[in-house]
């Protein structure tokens, strides 16, 4: 697993086609009961289970997730919780940056990264209720439906 | 009579019940974990509201004024989201001798402090990005970054840097540390930073 992903992004850097995206994060935490959805997809999450734009992040009652993203920005989440990376664009070098994440219920701790430092109207968090837009910062964000 | 007056508390009820929701739905912004504080812009179904101060929050539907949340509240509804916070991540930066791919000496010495700061964290994840100065074309600029780039990742891989994936990238010319005009030789641009993660 650990040699895929090393081979994966080293093909991409050298400009030869790859079939998988190259992750957006891999899990850095789990406690208890928690998984990843991503192209109809379900696995338990582990540390080092690489996240994709798009998957699905759900933790269970008294678990826990956190995820770390290639451009720093840090998450976290309590039990009962589903977030969906939306959207994710890190590729300063191109000008593509945008951060887009849904949280349907539970609750985020959020570190800003790189994104938000660039191009502060970039990152976003959709929840049930209404939409956060984030400047560069810490956040605690809780959705009780 | 009786009727209007149960009609009346079923309204009253349903109206604090509203606000209970909208109340148990929130956001609070913290300061950051290397100081200062930023913003967050609510925008809910009942309105927008800005918050700007740390230790204060909102409804997510955007229908009251940013207030202090107490810690107490923070503590119960957060405490287990921020027990799982990952570490958070380390970036490096390693300079170069002028116009090619050899580090400078303290550069050079900071190598053993990344490869020792990679191994406490559990799955490390690592990008090695290359970035030039505004010198020559932009091209030409982000093939030397790669180079650069290229070359850091394959002398700390020899040095026994151990990863759970790597990404070797190159922003050249367009990530500029130090802001300049173009062509102008900067040996605070040409770097390649190491993010840890």
């Amino acid at each position: 697993m650990k040699h895929q992903h090393l081979l994966a992004v080293l093909a991409l850097a050298s400009g030869l086609a790859v079939a998988a995206e190259p992750p957006v994060g891999f899990v850095k935490t789990v406690s208890g009961d928690a998984s990843l959805t991503f192209a109809g997809q379900s696995v338990k999450a582990e540390v080092g289970t690489p996240v994709q734009a798009g998957a699905v992040l759900r933790t269970g009652a008294r678990s826990s997730l956190g995820v770390t993203f290639r451009d720093e920005t840090v998450m976290s989440f309590g039990p009962d919780t589903e977030l969906t990376v939306s959207e994710y664009l890190y590729a300063p070098g191109q000008g593509q940056l945008k951060m887009h994440g849904k949280l349907a219920r539970g609750s985020l701790n959020y570190v800003s990264g790189v994104i938000a430092k660039l191009r502060p109207d970039a990152v976003a968090i959709e929840t049930p209720s209404g939409t956060l837009g984030i400047r560069g910062t810490h956040l605690l964000i809780k959705v009780e439906e | 009579m009786a009727m209007l007056g149960k009609k009346l508390l079923f309204g009253l009820l349903t109206v604090n019940l509203l606000a209970g929701c909208a109340g148990k739905s929130y956001v609070v912004l913290l300061e950051n974990p290397d100081g200062g504080t930023g913003k967050v812009v609510v925008k809910g179904r009942q309105g927008e509201q800005v918050i700007d101060q740390a230790g204060h929050g909102a409804a997510l539907d955007g229908s009251g004024k940013a207030a202090a949340v107490p810690a107490a509240t923070i503590e119960k509804d957060f405490a287990s989201a921020i027990a799982a916070r990952p570490l958070l991540p380390e970036r490096f930066q390693l300079y170069f001798e002028s116009g090619g791919t050899r580090l400078t000496p303290a550069s050079l010495a900071l190598l053993p402090t990344i490869i020792e700061a990679a191994a406490r964290r559990p799955a490390v994840d690592v990008s090695v990005i290359g970035h030039s100065d505004t010198v020559g074309p932009a091209e030409a600029n982000r093939t030397l970054a790669l180079q650069r780039a290229q070359s850091i990742a394959d002398l700390i891989r020899a040095r026994g840097l151990k990863v759970h994936a790597l990404s070797i990238e190159s922003h050249g010319e367009s990530n500029l540390l130090v802001p300049t005009r173009d062509e102008v030789a900067e040996p605070r641009n040409r770097r390649v930073e190491i993010s840890l993660r």
